[in-house]
């Protein structure tokens, strides 16, 4: 089994993702624009990992105010790394 | 014709996203040296992403790609397929080097520019073919790898840089290629000043920036002067009043290539926003 | 009468419950004095204090206390940092919570509106007559404008010092005001009440932003001859006034005079003759002090000649420009500097509704962009300021022209700078930001903000 992959910073725009195995899908979203986007980012994440297919995998997404575009390159990143060191 | 080629490294969020405000005339997105070889797929991911959703109108955007190794360079044509940018920065350029990019599959780079980073000693030996290369929009000096290079010590006396420089210059003109300057590494105002006065003084057309605070110093400067615009519009007027190509301004004979040239300025003026109502220089 | 001891003071002092208390700001976030007086006094029982501190910073836990162990009836104050903030947020108070400008302030003291019952006044430098001065001893802070209507108008005023010479040569409060005079170890912090070195900005987005207002100004035609010009100490506001001082050197120019708060660089362009006359009603560095202490054309005003709205004489009547930031603005350029989208308080008019009534060209200058969120609402959290009286928006992305400024929009018609109205200026903001959730009022009122004339202008929110 991989480690926990992690990609981004903490940077002020930026976010950063870790994902690990998990037996479920759990998602994990900590955002300092809680009011303002949280149910926006939470429909951007589940939108990719549907995309991508992968059901068995705790996310947390940790957010400085992320564009949706740094926090969908993110998580392709992630996903990416994720599925190279679970099939290789 | 730009004056100022801002580099911004491929991955981080809040320059990427701030790229058009910092006034460059042509912004690289940087993959290859600010990018940590273990950054290198998410800078990649990520200016992507950041051209697909937002890539500012009306600007025009160079990638600098990897090229030590065939997988590096390859993941990065894979990945910039389809996005919409000007051209890109090719490394270590030499005619091996081109020959090298041009016929790495997947070719889907054919109708993008190619600024040819000049930063090895071969490269000088072949640098009027490199210029002339149908491909190569413009030629870039990068003064740190070539320092390295050569164990040139420019921080001993600028001297060393004096012969690339001109040859730089000299093949790109001859080759109707643009000429651009290596960056001031320094962030010091008077250092760059200095800087941008040595590219100026050897002909070149633009310089590369390392920091955004650094293009303004560079615009301003590698405009036409106000004195070369009043001139310029002189002899236009002359020209235009006498309907004729050749004929005399204060005793100085005026002939086709200075009306051009004149006529060249004053667009370039006009395209900073430095004729009477234009913007001001920001 | 002379004290070397607090309680003695406080013996001597009529305490009662409900009593109103003044203190100044002048000290910033090294300030002693407020935490000293008001510890002891909750010490001795006293409950349902009414506080009139100029401005409240993060170093004053003693309100933060107070206000949770629901001993502070109401706070009158111009800028609230820190945990008193979220304390106020949490709890709120018996009474009510009154935001007011450091014009309004100084108008309301003399038209008895704040009517105070001690004025306890840190003061660095005291001599043997009871004058004081702000320009000497361990904690200079050089003008002491926020605090002089304080000394005229309280029923009973104290000088606290720590610092005694024999004479004082140009005193800014003079004994004969004064009723009692304590003596203490220290009545602050010298690394928290000056602001260190203050830069300008070194950000590319606020050096645009620097850029963009710079080019605004001259283009505005408002830069000649015996311009008067204020800005904050901001690192924005400060490369501004940079580049301000600059055109003024390369033009020709001398403005007549700067206001506010005064640092280096006011000095610097005073001493080059670039400017006329500085009146300070705060020093933000050690090179305003300095100045002030040794340039005739150097003046500490008080709050009342530099705001009060009733005070003809008030020195930002004649101002020309002024350059203030922005928490939030809207449609209708109503500027928030006192909370943030969520309603919690992070500051204050200070003199921002003061100046922005009276210049006559106001900028406010801010980021487009902070973090995911938009400058731009299209009703701000809380009015700090009425969008009348502002000028112009200018952010590194545009720059909206007030439409009741048709002059200034006529004149940058075929201006090449970014001109577009706020709302394009917000859609743009949106286009990288996505539209944010609606946020929702909270119901619980804590407190009011005022403007300078004593008119409430909005309300604000606990949770």
């Amino acid at each position: 089994m991989a480690d926990i992959i992690t990609v981004g910073t903490l940077e002020s725009s930026d976010c950063m993702v870790s994902l690990k195995p998990s037996k479920t899908l759990e998602i994990k979203i900590d955002t300092i624009v809680h009011e303002a986007f949280y149910h926006h980012i939470k429909t951007v994440v589940e939108k990719i990992l549907n995309e991508a297919e992968l059901k068995n995998i705790h996310l947390s997404l940790t957010d400085k105010g992320a564009l949706d575009y740094t926090i969908k390159a993110r998580l392709k990143t992630a996903i990416e790394r994720f599925k190279e060191a679970n099939n290789g | 014709m730009a004056r100022s080629y801002l580099f911004i490294p491929g991955n981080v969020p809040r320059m990427l996203q701030n790229m058009d405000v910092y006034d460059a005339d042509v912004i690289i997105i940087d993959l290859e040296d600010a990018i940590a070889i273990e950054e290198k797929d998410e800078a990649r991911f990520l200016t992507c992403e950041f051209l697909r959703a937002h890539r500012p109108e009306n600007l025009p955007i160079l990638i600098r790609i990897n090229s030590d190794e065939d997988s590096l360079m390859r993941a990065d044509l894979m990945a910039i397929k389809g996005l919409d940018i000007t051209g890109i920065v090719l490394p270590k350029t030499s005619l091996a080097q081109l020959e090298r990019f041009t016929s790495m599959k997947p070719t889907n780079t054919t109708d993008l520019e190619i600024y040819g980073l000049i930063e090895t000693p071969e490269a000088f030996f072949e640098l009027d073919k490199i210029a002339k290369h149908p491909r190569i929009k413009g030629l870039m000096l990068g003064g740190e790898d070539l320092s390295t290079h050569t164990n040139i010590d420019k921080s001993l006396d600028e001297i060393a840089f004096h012969m690339p420089k001109s040859l730089l210059n000299f093949a790109a003109k001859a080759a109707q290629k643009e000429a651009i300057d290596t960056p001031v590494s320094s962030l010091d105002d008077a250092a760059l000043i200095q800087g941008i006065k040595q590219t100026k003084t050897f002909g070149f057309d633009g310089k590369l920036a390392i920091h955004p605070n650094q293009v303004p110093l560079i615009n301003t400067h590698l405009a036409p002067s106000k004195t070369a615009i009043h001139e310029a519009r002189r002899i236009i007027i002359a020209h235009e009043k006498k309907g004729s190509m050749r004929f005399s301004l204060d005793g100085k004979m005026i002939d086709k290539p200075i009306i051009q040239r004149a006529q060249k300025l004053l667009d370039k003026a006009h395209r900073y926003g430095l004729l009477a109502g234009d913007a001001h220089a920001l | 009468m002379r004290f070397k001891n607090l309680d003695a003071l406080l013996d001597a002092l009529s305490l009662h419950d409900q009593m109103s208390l003044s203190f100044h700001h002048h000290l910033r976030n090294g300030d002693a004095v407020l935490n000293l007086v008001l510890e002891a006094i909750l010490h001795r029982g006293y409950k349902d204090l009414n506080l009139y501190p100029s401005a409240i910073f993060p170093i004053h836990h003693t309100i933060e206390t107070a206000i949770k162990e629901g001993k502070i009836h109401n706070i009158t104050t111009n800028y609230i940092n820190g945990p008193v903030a979220l304390a106020l947020k949490e709890k709120g108070l018996k009474g009510t919570l009154k935001m007011q400008s450091h014009g309004g302030r100084a108008r309301a003291i003399i038209e008895d509106e704040n009517t105070i019952d001690i004025a306890f006044i840190a003061a660095p430098a005291v001599d043997e007559k009871g004058n004081a001065s702000g320009l000497e001893g361990p904690s200079a802070c050089g003008s002491l404008g926020y605090v002089i209507e304080d000394v005229k108008h309280a029923k009973t005023k104290v000088l606290i010092t720590d610092y005694t010479v024999s004479k004082l040569d140009n005193p800014q409060i003079s004994s004969s005001d004064i009723d009692y005079l304590l003596t203490v170890d220290s009545i602050g912090d010298a690394s928290g009440i000056m602001s260190g070195t203050l830069k300008p900005t070194n950000d590319p987005l606020n050096l645009k932003i620097a850029r963009l207002s710079q080019a605004f100004l001259q283009a505005s035609g408002m830069i000649q001859e015996n311009v008067s010009y204020q800005s904050g100490a901001g690192g924005t506001s400060l490369a501004i006034t940079k580049m301000f001082i600059e055109t003024l050197k390369n033009q020709g120019l001398t403005a007549s005079f700067f206001t506010g708060g005064i640092t280096a660089q006011h000095v610097q362009a005073l001493e080059a003759g670039l400017v006329k006359d500085l009146y300070d009603v705060q020093c933000f560095d050690l090179t305003a002090i300095e100045s002030l202490r040794k340039n005739k054309a150097h003046h500490a005003i008080s709050a009342s000649d530099y705001a009060n709205p009733n005070n003809t004489k008030r020195k930002i009547k004649d101002l020309d420009i002024v350059i203030l930031g922005a928490s939030e603005i809207d449609y209708a350029f109503n500027v928030n500097v006192t909370t943030d989208s969520y309603h919690t308080i992070i500051g204050g008019s200070g003199g921002h509704s003061d100046t922005a009534e009276d210049a006559k060209l106001t900028v406010v200058v801010s980021p487009l962009l902070k973090a995911r969120l938009s400058l731009i609402k299209k009703s701000v959290s809380a009015i700090t300021t009425p969008g009348e009286h502002i000028d112009v928006l200018i952010t590194e992305r545009g720059i909206a022209i007030n439409p009741k400024r048709q002059d200034l929009l006529k004149r940058f018609e075929n201006s090449p700078l970014p001109i577009m109205t706020i709302e394009a200026l917000q859609a743009l903001a949106y286009q990288f930001t996505g539209i944010p959730k609606p946020t929702v009022k909270p119901k619980k009122i804590i407190g009011t903000i005022e403007s300078r004339h004593g008119q409430k202008l909005d309300s604000l929110y606990g949770k």
